[in-house]
């Protein structure tokens, strides 16, 4: 139909490909199909592994952004382990505890003809973060540490100055001592331990075990936010952060881990409740025949159609009068389960009749049928359900946000990140936190996907079709 | 499902009374409705809706059909596909938001896209001139002796792209080409510009929103075109039908009905996007980032302000129609195109 050039009309001076060429066209054009693919994967990819690198940054909003720091350096992962153990004995962790002896080097550089004179150190009372963090702070490093200079020596290195010719640097390293004041020994732990050190524009900070979180006054001011970090303090510093730091004032208790616990409470007893009202409605929209079950069916349609704007309204005043607002019922109850109760019908209608009939005729009534036949025989759909159920009731965000206002423990883990956003994310700019509230939001539903991937998979193009 | 009749027959009553959640429900008539058209900021966010929804809409169909088809030919790698692709669909849409709203800092990832390409633009554009006048004179002198050489053909494509990029390259190291300095600070979302007729706040949430749902899209479209028998490219490629021909005689009938879900998921799904706009909250201007679904929220839970319910469900019916209207017509668009 579609074949318009006859070969004739081309002039006999053209020829056809020779196949060797046709076989390398071939090949061009699956090069290209994969070149794409990659493209694609990558940028699907990409943004989430960037992303997850940022959520490990100091400053993600670092620029130019660099993927080579600290938190991603196996040298600094040792160094801070070592930091770690001198400070707390604990290598992971870190910390300040009574007995501690830090030992903690900086190397500074000079051209030949500059002194390098020793850097002015000291443990400042900072405040980690901001706003709450600041408020729940009890103890800090300086009350109770003392730093002293232990030893230094000289060394020349070659180095390229700006012109890149190789010149001769002198550098000088400094060996500090961070110990635990002796007259405090039954001092409490304390998280972390600021140092700042003062020096000269003249001379530059070339090598210390873990690198200064900030340069203030052109280089001049360098300041490490915690020099006893441990391993995985270092590397998982924003996730400590976004647990420590958001806290509600009144209890002191981490309120991202009360979110985290509301949101699974709420997704548990969604995928109870879906579970049993999609087998039931499904069962009866599939087997039995009454009067309006085909209005029910085109209800059940219609109402995945119908944004959930249009019916809170009501709703919320239905969960007020019941007194329901800001508990996790009224987030379970509010839902439609139009697409699990459709999933359901079509397993349904799928299972075999004989059977049901032939149980029905050794005298069973129909709820029996259904629970002791049918339903067992359902689990693959049931477990469908109940993976959609779950991921659904997890990622909801509208209706917590509408029924659950307050108190702030009482949020769920997507409405918490709103307002995680809010206190950090706003002028402070304090992205590394955002982002590893958002990453720890999506632990369950990772797992989820990496224990039921074939199960997800299929359930998506189950709910398109129907 | 009585729930949820009710609750659609009280927003409509609610819809013709002045009520703010504490003093009972007055009957005011059409004001609300007359409220609304007067509204400057719904007829905003009306537009809004309709701007983005078609937008996304669009754009996403179009590249999950395009990667769909993309994928088929990587037959291979499907497992690895599935999770890289399905990754972005089933995280929630908070979590997806706050990971784009960092990228769309004002300092952030996207403005250092978008000064390295402003640095290096002689280096690109000289690269994309030099792949098409290398293709072009590939393809031509390909023509004179041989028949049937398409100008995209692909083996050309790569030996003139990597002729460009040794052009590029040599350019570059020769000192022909200067690299532009520049510090940008672009506002992708704290902004009131626009770009043709919408915010460019709201061209950055299309951007995400096309990014999230493009993989289960490409999947639905992917399970059609497993089911399409091969014998049928077989016959039109006997016959001389080249690709895409092939594409627009074979595989769009084919894929008429998933088109239709993926359509009417996208519409569903756009006309009612609220996470995203709420997330962003003060992070950008009211004006451009406002949607129905959002003005129905705003209006409902005001800040600072008593509950304005009538308005809200006022607005909130016309969401719904929209949404009803929008489906209806897609749907009986494509019936005619069935009957073709």
């Amino acid at each position: 139909m579609m074949a318009s050039m006859p070969a004739a009309e081309v002039s006999p001076s053209r020829r056809r490909l020779p196949a060797g060429a046709l076989r390398r066209r071939q090949l061009a054009a699956s090069a290209w199909v994969y070149l794409a693919f990659l493209a694609v994967a990558t940028i699907m990819a990409g943004t989430f592994v960037l992303a997850f690198i940022a959520s490990l940054k100091v400053d993600p909003l670092e620029r130019p952004f660099r993927i080579y720091f600290d938190q991603l350096n196996p040298a600094a992962w040792v160094a801070a382990a070592r930091l770690g153990r001198e400070g707390a004995g604990d290598a992971l962790w870190g910390g300040l505890a009574p007995g501690a002896n830090v030992h903690f080097s900086v190397t500074y550089a000079a051209p030949a003809d500059a002194r390098i004179v020793e850097p002015r150190a000291e443990i400042p009372r900072r405040r980690p973060g901001s706003g709450i963090a600041a408020a729940l702070m009890r103890h800090y490093a300086a009350d109770y540490a003392s730093i002293a200079l232990r030893s230094s020596s000289s060394a020349t290195k070659q180095a390229r100055d700006k012109r890149g010719i190789r010149q001769g640097w002198q550098a000088r390293t400094f060996v500090y001592e961070i110990t635990y004041r002796s007259d405090r020994h039954n001092g409490p732990w304390i998280e972390r331990t600021p140092v700042n050190l003062t020096a000269p524009t003249s001379q530059t900070l070339i090598d210390s075990p873990i690198s200064p979180s900030r340069s203030e006054r052109r280089g001049r001011l360098l300041s490490w936010d915690n020099i006893t970090p441990g391993a995985l303090g270092l590397i998982f510093n924003n996730y400590r952060r976004v647990i420590s730091e958001t806290a509600d004032l009144q209890t002191g208790k981490s309120l991202i881990g009360s979110w985290l616990g509301n949101s699974l409470a709420i997704a548990t007893g969604r995928l109870v409740l879906t579970l049993v009202v999609a087998s039931l409605a499904g069962y009866a929209l599939a087997r039995l025949k009454f009067r309006g079950s085909r209005l029910l069916f085109a209800a059940a349609l219609f109402s995945m159609t119908i944004p959930a704007q249009v019916t809170f309204a009501s709703n919320y005043l239905i969960f007020r009068d019941l007194s329901l607002l800001n508990t996790p019922w009224s987030v379970i109850v509010v839902f439609v389960a139009s697409a699990n109760v459709l999933l359901m019908k079509q397993f349904f209608e799928g299972f075999p009749r004989e059977i049901e009939e032939a149980a029905i005729v050794d005298g069973a009534n129909r709820f029996q049928v259904f629970c002791k036949i049918v339903l067992p025989n359902a689990k693959p759909a049931l477990l469908v359900n109940a993976i959609l159920a779950f991921q659904g009731a997890w990622n909801d965000f509208f209706w917590p946000l509408v029924l659950i206002t307050s108190p702030p423990e009482a949020l769920t883990i997507q409405v918490g990140l709103l307002s995680l956003r809010r206190s950090f994310g706003g002028v402070q700019g304090d992205w590394g936190l955002v982002l590893a509230g958002a990453f720890i939001s999506i632990v369950p539903v990772v797992i989820l996907f990496v224990l039921f991937q074939r199960h997800i998979v299929s359930t998506e193009f189950a709910k398109g079709t129907t | 499902m009585l729930f949820f009749a009710y609750a659609i027959v009280r927003t409509a009553y609610y819809s013709f009374t002045d009520f703010d959640l504490f003093k009972a429900p007055s009957f005011v008539g059409m004001s609300n409705y007359t409220a609304l058209v007067s509204d400057e900021l719904f007829l905003l966010a009306l537009r809004n809706t309709i701007g983005f929804s078609l937008i996304v809409t669009t754009t996403q169909t179009v590249l999950a059909l395009g990667l769909a088809v993309l994928v088929n030919h990587a037959v291979r790698a499907r497992g690895l596909i599935r999770t890289v692709f399905y990754l972005p669909s089933i995280m929630s849409s908070a979590a997806m938001t706050l990971i784009f709203l960092w990228l769309f800092q004002r300092n952030g990832f996207m403005t250092a896209i978008a000064s390295v390409v402003l640095a290096y633009r002689q280096h690109i554009l000289l690269f994309l001139v030099g792949m098409a006048a290398l293709q072009g004179a590939l393809v031509l002198n390909a023509r004179r002796s041989y028949e049937g050489i398409s100008i995209f053909d692909p083996f050309f494509l790569l030996v003139a792209a990597v002729g460009a990029l040794a052009l590029a390259a040599s350019c570059a190291l020769a000192g022909l080409l200067s690299v532009f300095d520049n510090n940008l600070l672009i506002s992708w979302l704290n902004t009131q510009r626009h770009f043709l007729f919408m915010p460019v706040t709201l061209w950055s949430v299309a951007l995400m929103n096309v990014f999230t749902t493009v993989p289960t899209l490409m999947l639905l479209f992917l399970a059609g075109l497993q089911s399409i028998p091969s014998s049928l490219y077989d016959a039109a490629e006997v016959d001389g039908a080249n690709a895409f021909q092939r594409f627009r005689h074979i595989t769009v009938p084919a894929l008429r009905p998933v088109t239709f879900a993926v359509v009417t998921m996208g519409v569903i799904g756009t006309l009612q996007m609220f996470d995203q706009v709420a997330i962003l909250g003060d992070a950008a201007p009211l004006a451009s980032r406002v949607t129905l679904a959002y003005y129905v929220y705003e209006n409902a839970f005001p800040a600072g302000a008593s509950s304005r319910i009538g308005l809200a469900s006022a607005a909130a019916l016309v969401l719904g129609i929209l949404t009803i209207a929008a489906v209806y017509v897609q749907k009986s668009v494509g019936v005619k195109e069935k009957g073709e």
